[in-house]
């Protein structure tokens, strides 16, 4: 089994982890730190650095030193618009369904921007550990929408990893957490950190973690705070407009401010290359941040509320993220949950080590522990008059799946439009928008004759895919997905290409060399499949199909186009899929039927 | 396989939670996506599939109410919180009068407080009676009832979902207004 290694890609740091004989831990950077800030820096002239030699370009070259894109995954430009005045960079004109950012006259997307940083946690790992990493989990917050996992995912692949899983952070702190304690009981982890805030609620049951509910805001961290601290300043210095420029000198001062006020009463915020110094007090400190911190307990509420628990049925609250080392946050949150909480752990490490678990889950090292997440945000479908119609509710533990039917209305349609979103709210228009899906090749009938039964399933990662069969001839309906933000799997695949750190290598050659080893994976399952006894249960098109998909693609993998061999698998895993679902079926009835034998043994 | 299969439960509606989360923990450990990652991806699918099924079941048959809607869809019933109960046809037109009243920013603190007691209490009177079917119900099947005795029971049961969601829905938008 090829390693798996865990990574928290944060907004303002970013740790890449493992376990090894049973332990996760950090893994370093070749100057020792465990910490990459993700912050990505251009020189210009082909060079990109990452991380702390990154971090040192940010005042003396603003516009392409690039930080906090986490805030910008899966968003496009009118979400950041209020964000922007304050942000040094160049946004490109062409930013309608995926915010771009313009560098030395190239347009770099989000996920292209994050695959950078996880090339470097990639290179770390491979140096720390003497080993080629493809594998990864990815961390994201509780709340982060279907677009900003796919956006998350897309960069994963940009900077060839395979992810194997997207995990919610506070859930993976929760592993960590769990791991050493062997904890039972209702535990609250509040995760506030650089851009991001979240609240999960679990149950730790004999090694079963499950999500019961979660909420949060993903555009609330510390960068707020470092904002009104800006505004601060920037109000002292006059009316003078200030220039873009000097904002990174100032965010470095009141970062640093704020950071010492964690401990000390009182900073300066000193900006020499703008003869500014002012005096600070925790007291003027809290008062300008409490409207922050105070939004952070809406969502508090809301979880308490949606688990149907009490406060103090709670048994712990354990703080995440590096904006939990602010008093007036841990002073909050005591006063809200009434109780101290668990601040031991490091929160800068704790998600990603609980990654590093996750992936050791996957990986097969642990099967004793077990994480039950839930999906974050109800999801919907339009209906008449431009309202939203929910079909999985918000904290659905995932994989979670909801089917709907839907019919024609004018005789002999053959397309159908269903525009899916997600959100609480009761109007189309204040939720956001996931895709639309175009049901194409209706069999031509009177209107309201079709049956089209679609099937929404969102699976481990929290992303949705659907599917779509006619009942009465119980066809597939071909669909045709148009993302409403986010990447094409052309564009990603374009990327990859582009990305410049695969520009010499042969790219292609290990499409098809991944494409054909999955042939293979497929093929042998295929063989096992056939030797099952419910193989006898097909029909003969069935089994004529699977024969005639195996010969077929054992063909195809001849080829040397990656696309070709993967139509290929495709068309094998297609053919077998209801093979697979009877061997699943019985192994269900079987375990039922062993449980049941085993609860009279006990009686 | 219909969610009370996936537990391995005949049609009932008294459930014991607790045996409910213990089996759900069970099935969990068994088909969950994380034990399949390096699996083939028919068998990858098959996982995600039974898994999802396996939490739209636990979802819905842990819940009191989810439980009986689910029960009568089965059957072809379907209960429609849009229908004015025919019992209390005249109360709830008071109601949704003074509902108009809080929604116009007429009524006073007071009045709010009334009218929301007023439908918790009925709410609360049809959640008993909701509960009273579902145990008749669970006796019906194990006694071998008929069937046109337990369709009978069904349409019964529809109706007063039908009524005690609309009461709910009247509580939601009094919250909300």
């Amino acid at each position: 089994m090829p390693k798996i290694v865990g990574i928290d890609l944060g907004t303002t740091n970013s740790l890449v982890a493992i376990v090894e004989n049973g332990a996760p831990s950090v893994l370093p950077g070749p100057d020792g730190s465990k910490l990459v800030p993700s912050v990505i820096y251009f020189d210009g002239a082909g060079q990109v650095l990452v991380g702390d030699r990154a971090k040192e370009q940010m005042v003396e070259n603003p516009k392409n030193t690039i930080f906090s894109i986490k805030r910008f995954m899966g968003k496009d430009i009118q979400d950041v618009r209020e964000d922007l005045p304050l942000l040094p960079f160049e946004v490109s004109s062409e930013s309608e369904h995926v915010i771009r950012l313009k560098i030395f006259g190239r347009d770099y997307t989000p996920p292209e921007l994050s695959a950078f940083i996880l090339r470097e946690l990639k290179r770390n790992a491979e140096a720390a550990l003497g080993d080629e990493i493809k594998n990864a989990v990815i961390t994201v917050p509780a709340y982060f929408n279907d677009a900003q996992r796919q956006a998350t995912k897309d960069a994963g692949r940009i900077a060839g990893l395979d992810v194997l899983r997207i995990v919610n952070e506070p859930t993976a702190a929760s592993l960590a957490y769990g791991l050493d304690k062997r904890k039972q009981g209702t535990i609250a982890v509040y995760d506030f950190g650089g851009g991001t805030f979240d609240i999960s609620i679990l149950k730790l049951r004999e090694g079963i973690f499950e999500v019961l509910s979660t909420s949060g805001d993903t555009h609330l961290g510390g960068d707020d705070i470092d904002e009104i601290l800006i505004r601060l300043v920037l109000g002292d210095m006059g009316a003078a407009p200030s220039s873009p420029e000097r904002i990174p000198a100032i965010r470095k001062a009141v970062n640093k401010a704020k950071e010492d006020l964690s401990a000390a009463d009182s900073s300066e915020i000193i900006i020499e290359s703008l003869q500014y110094r002012r005096t600070i007090t925790r007291a003027e400190f809290n008062k300008l941040i409490e409207r922050i911190i105070e939004r952070t307990l809406k969502p508090c509420r809301q979880a308490l509320q949606d688990a149907g628990l009490n406060p103090n049925e709670l048994d712990e609250v354990v703080m995440v993220g590096g904006s939990t080392r602010i008093p007036l946050v841990r002073q909050k949150v005591q006063e809200l949950f009434g109780r101290v909480p668990h601040t031991e752990l490091n929160p800068d490490e704790v998600v990603a080590l609980g990654a590093a678990v996750q992936a050791d889950i996957l990986a097969g090292g642990q099967r004793d522990m077990l994480l039950l997440d839930v999906t974050p945000l109800s999801l919907g479908i339009e209906t008449m008059g431009g309202v939203m119609s929910k079909i999985i509710p918000r904290n659905s533990t995932i994989p979670a799946s909801a089917t709907e039917m839907f019919t024609t209305f004018i005789d002999g349609q053959t397309n159908v439009k269903i525009h899916v979103l997600q959100g609480e709210r009761e109007l189309v228009k204040d939720c956001r928008s996931l895709a639309q899906f175009d049901l194409k090749d209706i069999p031509a009938m009177p209107a309201g004759m079709p049956r089209i039964e679609v099937k929404f399933l969102i699976d481990a990662d929290g992303i949705l895919s659907v599917s779509a069969q006619e009942q009465r001839t119980g066809k597939y309906q071909s669909i045709e997905v148009k993302p409403t933000y986010g990447l094409t799997d052309e564009q990603v695949e374009q990327m990859i290409l582009e990305s410049f750190e695969y520009a010499e290598a042969d790219i292609e050659a290990r499409l098809v060399i991944e494409a054909r080893n999955e042939a293979e994976t497929v093929l042998n399952a295929t063989m096992k499949g056939i030797a099952d006894e419910q193989y006898a249960n097909l029909s003969d098109e069935e089994k004529a199909e699977i024969t005639a998909a195996s010969k077929n693609l054992r063909e195809l993998m001849k080829s040397t186009n990656h696309q070709t061999i993967r139509e290929g698998i495709e068309r094998l895993s297609n053919a077998t899929m209801h093979l697979a679902e009877l061997i699943m079926n019985t192994a269900i009835a079987k375990a039922l039927k062993d449980k049941r034998v085993r609860e009279i043994d006990n009686e | 396989m219909d969610y009370f299969e996936v537990f391995g439960l005949p049609r009932i509606l008294g459930i014991d939670l607790a045996v409910l989360e213990k089996t759900f923990h069970e099935l969990s450990r068994k088909y969950h996506p994380d034990y399949f990652s390096t699996a083939p991806p028919a068998e990858k699918t098959q996982a995600v599939r039974m898994t999802a099924l396996l939490n739209d079941a636990y979802r819905t048959l842990r819940h009191p109410v989810r439980r009986v809607e689910y029960l009568l869809t089965l059957y072809g019933f379907k209960a429609d919180g849009s229908k004015v109960p025919q019992a209390l046809l005249t109360e709830v037109f008071e109601i949704n009068e003074q509902l108009e009243e809080v929604k116009a920013g007429r009524a006073s603190v007071e009045e709010i407080d009334s009218l929301r007691a007023q439908i918790k209490e009925k709410r609360e009177r049809f959640d008993a009676e909701l509960q009273e079917a579902s145990l008749r119900w669970d006796e019906l099947v194990k006694s071998g009832a008929s069937e046109p005795a337990r369709k009978e029971h069904l349409a019964r049961l529809a109706e007063i979902l039908s009524e005690s969601s609309y009461i709910r829905n009247l509580e939601r938008d009094l919250d909300k207004s």
